[in-house]
């Protein structure tokens, strides 16, 4: 009878253990990853300060931009320098966007013709502004890859809409490392399953308490002595802001 | 014969006006005789692709004879209250361009571009009506700059056009050139250079020819190889006469020659008799022909009559088609016209239809005239 007293304690602690923790399977495990990532640089608000740099064959640009959000569907951003450009503004809430322009001292939403314009000379489209998804939500994904590729412990994603999602992409493949999933770099595919631009990440650090690349490189596929990079300065996440902070009216108040 | 022959006269006058109408609306209105362009630029419009060297090539052109202007254009954005519509900016040079085109002489309301008020634009009819605005009316104007920026300003409506061309008439806006320039951030440079050549004694081929020589690195083209279309629809155009003529004539033909046999059939014993008296087959047919010259002159008569007047009248008050096309504009090939029809009398839209009745005459009554020359006096004295 004693020698069975162990396992009237190590029994149940075995079953206790297998109940917790729940097998996942290779899809749910993919999209918990992909939940992560999309959150990464996401909060319920969020407010801060970051750099844009363009470069193209005709010309180069650099911004300094202050950025608010709240959810996905309204953000806003104004451009703090060069002082030419200061003060121009872009909100975007639900499915439209506005521009005010502080020359002319008047806001225009931009019309559906407009939407695939580049948005403030980036490679970034006003649509790509709109249609904000989640990898999580809107893709279907399947692991690729996973081991060392280039001195670091990867994760490779492939990922494929959704029937009824309302996305551009046919196909996006995106790294990111098995230590905190933080994304190496993302390869986005058109209908065609064409090459269409690449993102690269890079510049881990710690902003508004989060570990994330600080820095985003778009590189247009058929143009790749340009790009577009984005770097945070400053983040701060699940911040207080008031109501009707993303109005028109706001855009011209200061 | 007379109603065909004044139907062919007011026809002929109004073809005559709307391929005047359609050349100058096209050429002198916008197009001017020839185009400069950069390599690519017509495929693919970019805002980047621009002739350099502007200042001497205007010189060297205008030592050899031309008027030329450069043009700058871009896509963008105008609005106005709740209104928004895509325009295309013209930026022009208002000297040179009043020697090379007539657009400033095409102003339904207001007055032109003027120098001394950069913030003046002119716009088309049709982009007035879709922004809803008038005379004076603020509109802002919204595109992206050379330097990546949003170029963006507030601008005043001086003037508003007549129809000029579809495309102008929807989208075009027009402002002087250092305004275009100030606005989307460009040092210097045009995306186009029109010529027009003064001197009509040139043909336009050679005339190209001296322009492309003068630029080897830059796409030359005449307005015939810019609008084929057109140039393929007024180099048809007397052919598309004559085929018209051929139609309605063709009908009046069948008509003389039933009625001159009828009247033949008629007389016959009467040339049995005449033919008895010695009337040689000639004679019989000369005298059918000369009835049927008389007939033709009475009605080339009755036709000028009645087909100048009403040519006349419209050429001076013009021909209202308002109720047929859209929004009272009628556009062909793109080119716009304005709905009122101005036919133009010429020598040869008078005499081309009287000279083809007599001819059509002639040739309708040649078998009647057989008929009549070879009729037997006998048979022909006791026909019934």
């Amino acid at each position: 009878m004693k020698k069975f007293l162990p396992l009237l304690f190590i029994l149940p602690m075995l079953y206790a253990v297998a109940t917790a923790q729940k097998l996942e399977t290779p899809k749910e495990r993919a999209a918990r990853i992909l939940s992560k990532i999309d959150d990464m640089w996401r909060g319920k608000s969020s407010r801060g300060l970051m750099a844009m740099k363009v470069k193209t064959q005709n010309y180069t640009r650099e911004l300094e931009l202050r950025i608010w959000s709240q959810g996905k569907e309204k953000s806003l951003v104004i451009i703090e320098s060069p002082l030419r450009e200061k003060n121009t503004a872009t909100l975007k809430s639900g499915p439209n966007i506005y521009s005010y322009l502080p020359k002319t001292d008047r806001t225009i939403r931009l019309t559906s013709g407009m939407m695939v314009g580049n948005w403030m000379g980036s490679h970034f489209t006003n649509d790509d502004l709109v249609k904000e998804s989640r990898m999580s939500d809107d893709y279907n994904a399947i692991i690729t890859f996973e081991g060392n590729q280039k001195g670091n412990e990867v994760i490779e994603f492939t990922l494929f809409p959704k029937p009824n999602a309302a996305v551009v992409w046919g196909k996006i493949i995106i790294t990111v490392k098995s230590d905190g999933f933080i994304p190496i770099h993302s390869k986005y595919y058109d209908e065609d399953m064409a090459l269409s631009r690449t993102m690269a990440f890079s510049n881990i650090k710690s902003i508004g308490g989060r570990m994330i690349p600080a820095t985003l490189r778009v590189i247009p596929k058929e143009k790749t002595n340009e790009f577009t990079e984005l770097t945070y300065k400053e983040m701060e996440f699940d911040i207080d802001l008031p109501s009707g902070f993303f109005s028109i009216a706001r855009l011209r108040r200061r | 014969m007379a109603l065909a022959g004044s139907i062919m006269i007011f026809y002929g006058s109004l073809m005559e006006g709307f391929m005047k109408v359609l050349e100058r609306n096209m050429i002198q209105m916008s197009l001017g005789d020839i185009q400069i362009h950069s390599p690519g630029y017509q495929n693919d419009p970019d805002l980047y692709k621009r002739i350099e060297g502007v200042s001497s090539i205007l010189a060297e052109l205008e030592q050899k004879g031309f008027y030329a202007t450069p043009r700058l254009f871009a896509f963008g954005l105008a609005a106005s209250g709740p209104a928004s519509a895509g325009v295309n900016i013209r930026g022009i040079d208002i000297n040179r361009e009043a020697k090379v085109t007539t657009a400033y002489k095409h102003v339904l309301k207001g007055q032109w571009l003027s120098i001394k008020d950069p913030k003046g634009v002119v716009i088309g009819r049709k982009l007035a009506r879709r922004l809803g605005i008038d005379l004076d009316s603020e509109i802002v104007i919204v595109s992206q700059a050379t330097d990546g920026s949003m170029a963006n300003d507030l601008y005043s409506v001086k003037g508003i056009l007549k129809s000029v061309g579809s495309e102008i008439d929807s989208v075009g806006l027009f402002m002087e050139i250092g305004e275009f320039q100030e606005l989307m951030v460009i040092e210097s440079g045009a995306h186009e250079i029109a010529v027009s050549n003064p001197n009509n004694k040139i043909p336009l081929a050679s005339a190209t020819k001296v322009v492309a020589e003068l630029v080897p690195s830059y796409e030359t083209k005449n307005w015939r190889e810019l609008k084929p279309l057109i140039a393929q629809i007024l180099d048809t155009s007397d052919a598309a006469n004559i085929i018209m003529m051929t139609i309605v004539y063709s009908a009046v033909a069948m008509v003389i020659l039933n009625a001159t046999l009828m009247s033949i059939f008629e007389r016959i014993p009467e040339f049995g008799v005449m033919k008895a008296l010695g009337f040689s087959p000639m004679q019989i047919a000369t005298m059918i022909y000369t009835e049927a010259s008389l007939q033709a002159m009475l009605a080339c008569s009755l036709a000028i009559g009645i087909g100048i007047p009403p040519s006349y009248y419209f050429q001076n008050n013009g021909l209202d088609l308002s109720n047929i096309g859209s929004d009272s504009t009628i556009s062909v090939a793109g080119v716009a016209f304005d709905p009122l029809w101005f036919p133009i009398l010429t020598t040869s839209t008078i005499l081309t239809p009287i000279i083809a009745l007599f001819i059509i005459t002639a040739l309708a009554v040649i078998y009647p005239g057989i008929k009549a020359a070879l009729i037997r006096p006998v048979e022909a004295i006791h026909h019934q």
